[in-house]
């Protein structure tokens, strides 16, 4: 696995030392990855020349070194040859149930009591889509290190900006597996506003409209200083250029009389079908030709027209969520400066003139659209592992859903209305029912209806240790944050006794700590390497994290905000974690960092406050524009 | 006279966004020292500190964000006024002007003949419009309302109906409103939205 960079405990590394980071695009058919190279990003090429990485995985066993896979254009050459065990447009299963993902799916599933998530049988075994995703990622991960000669940092990868916790969750489980150390999660289209931002330098109002191969997104940002700011975002996590193939396989298969085929057959289909769109992009008319086995084969002229005719429903689907964008970031057209596509699909040259039409202003497709997602996340990788080359960019992204809580009665009251700007934290208080209740289960969704049954089941939280009091005393107060990444996590306590109840998280469609610790285990990544030496090694890490900062925190706060006794306090506790660093005890490194935090909590927190002071002071209206 | 006002120098919203207590707000300023503030202290700042500073700057920029938020929305920014003197809006007030309930009951029963008119949509446009003016007017009084409030000027004994109280009272009121108004552009746009839709 990558680890980060560390000096012996005691040293700081040199302050300038470039380190390496890389962005993702983990695409549903295809995935890329970029970095940058003296100031400019630039994806990088596998050892044929190729960039795109088909995200096709194809299964061939499974020994004490864990799955063999062939991974990307060998394993897409395969598919039709060996369709149950050759998974393609796995993302279109992050995150989601059986009920999700059974239509349209050539593959067995398979699920058990053990756990939520569904399993793809294969002659490995079966495999969930976060493993499935983890080998993608391995690969990519595998050839920046070869390209860029060195352990990675750390890697941002994007995510569709209408992405529910579910999915995001086992996307940064995958890179758990594929041993990728995740800087941060950012949505698809913000990364490709940050592509072309910086590259033109626009100030304003962009939109941007990514439709990939199993995704669409739909953002509205405003552009000022080198801040990103997204004002909406809409979109529909089940649509893409994917739905366009099988509305094509399924006219095929009526037009040649071909009922239940397969799936072999199926996915020579499906690929004719995606052969024939990418064709109409550029030319009038294409010829199907599909070979049906036994020496037959079934062709057939398709014209532009025709499928433009059968699509065209599919696009006007697309524009829905545009209008709720407007009117979510309260603009008008007249207020867009520009409109970006994204996405392969934005190839299809119906879904240009559509989105023309409706914005009215004619679309701008100058970046590659496979290739603005990775660029964009390549340049925040390397703003975030800190080698200041855009110090002044900033993301300030939206959660896309709204956050609700299961009432009486099966509603969903709203928390966390959709298009917030995360980082966010709401609290909300809650009392017991009957009397002596030490118990209490919560059950939180995401989803803009008011019917639970309409909205996404997201976990269900269970506090317990709520001291015993009379129906309707306690109040426990529950802390809802979304995060930086787009994640939720909840924190609960009882306001009355100050009691800490403890929360036990049921994810509704997730992957539960005790089977990613397992598949870790199992996965080749690990297989040689001790956990507990990993284990180690991280918290030595985090030591070192915690001795840097602090004593660049002395250095440069340490007179203005602390007492000399305090001072002393504080270098005595870092010589005493620096000390402990050096041995092998994981727990006593880590009890001494929580001591140490515990001393300097106050400190950070005046910090941040100067900092916020800092950012405030000399501020007049004279000096804003 | 803000003797009755809580946290009048304190940590409220407005100074944690370098702005003065008022009901009228600078926009331009308040995007700029927002950007600023989030420039020093987002987490994207912290991706390579330790974990406490990490946790403390998800926190301290979900507080900025709420803050925004409460500034930028006219509805927001009066209820949390009314919070700073310990006002607080509930659902079932009973302090509801009569007439303001007719002309509720009126707005909605407007709003639901919608579909039956010979169109919809630019019927749904004048009531829309209807809202929005109502909403224009109800800031203005809103703005005035605060001024006072919060201007250092006692009250000469003639002016009586300009007591705190008084004028706490209204501005609790004209919130209510408010939030029924809102509540009603809201389900405007949405009809509106499904209107469009079926085009």
């Amino acid at each position: 696995m990558a680890l980060l960079q560390i000096s012996e405990p005691g040293q700081t590394t040199a302050p300038h030392q470039h380190k390496l980071a890389v962005g993702i695009d983990l695409g549903t058919t295809n995935s890329l990855v970029a970095s940058l190279k003296s100031g400019l990003a630039e994806t990088i090429a596998d050892e044929n020349g190729r960039h795109l990485l088909p995200s096709v995985v194809q299964f061939q066993g499974k020994n004490d070194q864990g799955y063999q896979t062939d991974v990307g254009h060998h394993a897409q050459q395969n598919a039709s040859r060996d369709p149950m065990n050759t998974i393609v447009s796995v993302k279109r299963y992050m995150g989601r149930g059986l009920e999700d993902i059974k239509k349209h799916s050539i593959y067995e599933f398979v699920t058990d009591e053990a756990s939520v998530v569904p399993r793809i049988r294969t002659i490995a075994g079966d495999v969930s889509a976060v493993e499935v995703s983890a080998e993608i990622l391995k690969t990519l991960k595998q050839r920046s290190e070869d390209a860029l000669g060195g352990d990675l940092t750390g890697a941002v990868i994007t995510v569709p900006a209408y992405f529910d916790d579910a999915q995001r969750q086992a996307t940064k489980d995958a890179a758990k597996l594929a041993g990728l150390k995740v800087l941060r999660l950012i949505n698809e289209p913000t990364a490709a506003a940050v592509a072309y931002g910086l590259d033109t330098g626009s100030e304003g109002i962009h939109v941007i409209y990514d439709l990939g191969g199993g995704t669409f997104d739909i953002s509205i940002l405003k552009l000022t200083k080198g801040v990103f700011e997204v004002l909406s975002t809409a979109g529909d996590s089940a649509l893409g250029g994917d739905d366009l193939d099988h509305l094509l396989t399924d006219w095929i298969m009526d037009q040649a009389a071909i009922n239940e085929p397969a799936p072999g057959l199926l996915r020579r289909i499906l690929d004719a079908a995606r052969q024939a769109k990418e064709d109409l992009s550029q030319y009038q008319t294409s010829m199907l030709d599909i070979d049906l086995g036994d020496d037959k084969s079934w062709t057939m002229e398709l014209s532009r027209q025709q499928f433009e005719k059968m699509i065209k429903p599919l696009i006007r689907k697309t524009l829905v969520p545009c209008r709720r964008a407007l009117r979510d970031a309260g603009i008008e057209s007249d207020d867009i400066q520009d409109v970006v596509m994204v996405g392969g699909s934005t190839r299809v040259p119906l879904v240009r003139q559509m989105v023309g039409e409706f914005f009215a202003i004619e679309p701008l497709v100058e970046i590659d659209p496979d290739k603005v997602v990775a660029i964009g996340a390549a340049r925040q990788a390397d703003v975030l592992v800190g080698n200041k080359s855009d110090e002044d960019m900033l993301l300030l992204d939206v959660t896309p859903l709204s956050l609700g809580l299961e009432t009486m009665g099966g509603l969903a009251e709203k928390v966390i209305h959709r298009n917030t700007t995360i980082p966010v934290a709401r609290a909300q208080e809650f009392t017991t029912f009957k009397d002596g209740q030490t118990a209490m289960a919560i059950h939180v969704v995401q989803g803009e209806r008011e019917l639970i049954s309409d909205c996404r089941s997201l976990a269900r939280f269970e506090l317990r240790g709520i001291p015993p009091m009379v129906a309707g005393a306690a109040r426990i107060r529950v802390t809802f944050q979304i995060d930086a990444d787009g994640l939720l996590s909840v924190a609960a306590s009882e306001e009355t006794s100050g009691v800490q109840s403890s929360i036990q998280v049921k994810p509704s469609y997730g992957l539960t700590d005790t089977e990613i610790e397992t598949m870790l285990k199992d996965s080749f990544s690990y297989a040689q390497d001790d956990i507990d030496a990993r284990k180690l090694r991280e918290e030595q890490v985090e030591a070192s994290r915690v001795v840097e900062a602090l004593n660049a925190a002395l250095i440069e706060d340490g007179e203005k905000l602390l007492s000399f006794e305090q001072r002393t306090e504080i270098r005595q506790a870092i010589d005493e974690l620096v000390e402990i660093a050096q041995q092998s005890n994981q727990r006593a490194i880590k009890l001494k960092i929580e001591a140490v935090d515990k001393i300097t909590a106050e400190f950070a927190q005046r910090r941040m406050d100067a900092s916020i002071n800092k950012a405030l002071a000399g501020q007049s209206v004279d000096d804003i524009e | 006279m803000s003797n009755n006002l809580k946290n009048s120098t304190a940590d409220n919203y407005f100074s944690l966004l370098g702005l003065a207590l008022s009901f009228d707000v600078d926009k331009t300023l308040l995007n700029h020292n927002y950007h600023e503030i989030q420039k020093s202290i987002h987490p994207d700042k912290f991706a390579n500190a330790s974990d406490l500073e990490r946790r403390l700057s998800v926190q301290k920029a979900a507080q900025i964000n709420d803050a925004l938020e409460t500034l930028k929305n006219p509805l927001r920014r009066s209820i949390y006024l009314l919070s700073l003197y310990d006002v607080e809006l509930s659902d079932n007030d009973t302090s509801i002007d009569p007439a303001f309930l007719m002309e509720q009951m009126e707005l909605r029963e407007n709003l639901s003949e919608v579909d039956s008119k010979d169109d919809p949509l630019g019927e749904l446009d004048d009531i829309l419009d209807d809202v929005n003016s109502r909403i224009k007017q109800a800031i203005t009084l809103l703005a005035d309302l605060f001024e006072k409030l919060l201007s250092d000027q006692e009250p000469t004994a003639d002016h009586k109906e300009e007591s705190e109280g008084h004028l706490l009272k209204e501005a609790k009121a004209l919130t209510l409103k408010m939030q029924f108004l809102n509540r009603l552009q809201e389900e405007c746009l949405n009809k509106e939205e499904d209107l469009a839709d079926q085009f």
